[in-house]
């Protein structure tokens, strides 16, 4: 790190406008596919790509700065604020999705039901139930107004099956990858790798698991369709599934960056970056297995 | 009282995530020490959490929400 106590300033730079072009031809894709245009879908993998040659662009050019030693501890404090608000952000996302589920739990459902209200309304709905459990449930073939057809699951979910097996795989990633962070620490750079890919082997067996899991839900007619229950359910866990996908990624550049030297026993801002995250997204996940499949 | 302890240790860990943020945020030898401590308890009372959770369940102390029950059972 460099000694030097003026602020860094870097040269100007192309890849703001590169990033801007991207997403933007993203979301016109996205937005013409969600119209049925033809060439919507293309335009989205355009933009996609635009967009992911702009994140390897640049995340190289700052990674190459930082290892070429004319960042300095202001540079490092900057870094760290920027990953605190990138954190926030995170935190607040999942709190509005996990506020959905308690308000639908809690509130919106047993109110439909005539709680609180004084209102009785078995009438609302032909058949329908209002305890949490039952809300993905209506009388099978019905349609909405809307003339979307309701989804109605036919079978048991099995706690024990495979939602325990994956907050099993995932808080071992969380113990393997606490290790890895000990060996960096104590700069034993074998160690740290084998640890690094065991914890990226643990968070890509949770999304193959995922996969199964989803596999085996919209067989049994859990979709996005089944009332409340299967939209919060799809939403939360989707957005997780997503989140763990990234820090996979993010582990990988991670693993490739130790075994480069980027990172010494006392400065490794990045990896601690990523550990941060991923203990994040791993306390997300057992949040959701105890709200969602126990409590 | 099961689920009582078990939102408890929720927030416990939750706290300790936001310690770790804290080390992140401050950087430097303390704080990095201070990040890997919070994250290592944080590890360790999640793993601690999640048997206890199986044993509860086990134990019929806390019961799964088997959300995906026959519809025939629902509309008797």
């Amino acid at each position: 790190m460099s000694k030097e106590q003026a602020y860094y300033v870097p040269d100007g730079t192309y890849w703001p406008i590169i990033g801007s072009i991207g997403v933007a031809t993203l979301f016109v894709g996205f937005a013409n596919q969600m119209h049925g245009v033809e060439w919507g879908g293309s335009v989205m993998a355009l933009g996609f790509a635009i967009t992911v040659f702009m994140m390897f662009g640049w995340f190289g050019q700052v990674v190459n700065e930082s290892t070429s030693g004319i960042y300095n501890s202001q540079v490092d404090l900057s870094f760290r604020w920027g990953m605190s608000w990138f954190i926030f952000s995170e935190v607040m996302f999942f709190a509005a999705f996990f506020g959905a589920l308690f308000y639908a739990r809690q509130l919106s459902v047993p109110w439909l039901g005539g709680a609180d209200n004084n209102l009785y309304t078995p009438e609302l709905w032909n058949g329908f139930s209002a305890t949490w459990q039952q809300v993905a449930f209506s009388t099978p073939g019905t349609t909405l107004q809307s003339g979307v057809a309701i989804s109605v699951p036919t079978q048991l979910v099995d706690t024990w099956g495979l939602p325990a097996l994956n907050t099993l795989l995932l808080l071992l990633s969380g113990v393997t990858l606490t290790f890895a962070h000990h060996a960096l620490r104590a700069g034993h750079r074998n160690q740290i790798v084998g640890w690094l890919v065991a914890t990226i082997a643990l968070g890509s067996a949770f999304l193959g698991f995922q996969v199964m899991e989803y596999g085996h839900a919209y067989a049994d007619g859990l979709k996005m369709t089944s009332g409340i229950y299967g939209s919060t359910f799809y939403m939360l866990t989707g957005f997780h599934g997503f989140h763990v996908t990234v820090g996979v990624i993010m582990l990988t550049v991670i693993l490739y960056r130790v075994q480069k030297g980027h990172f010494t026993a006392d400065n490794h801002f990045g990896f601690e970056g990523v550990a941060w995250y991923w203990h994040f997204v791993d306390v997300v996940w057992l949040g959701l297995f105890i709200f969602v499949y126990w409590l | 009282m099961t689920e009582a302890l078990i939102v408890i240790v929720i927030i416990a860990i939750l706290t300790a995530l936001g310690f770790g943020l804290i080390g992140l945020v401050k950087g430097g030898k303390v704080g990095s020490d201070r990040m890997f401590k919070s994250l290592a308890t944080r590890v360790s009372l999640s793993v601690i959490l999640f048997l206890f959770v199986m044993f509860a369940g086990y134990m019929g102390w806390i019961e799964p929400n088997n959300v995906m029950m026959d519809a025939s059972v629902v509309q008797k």
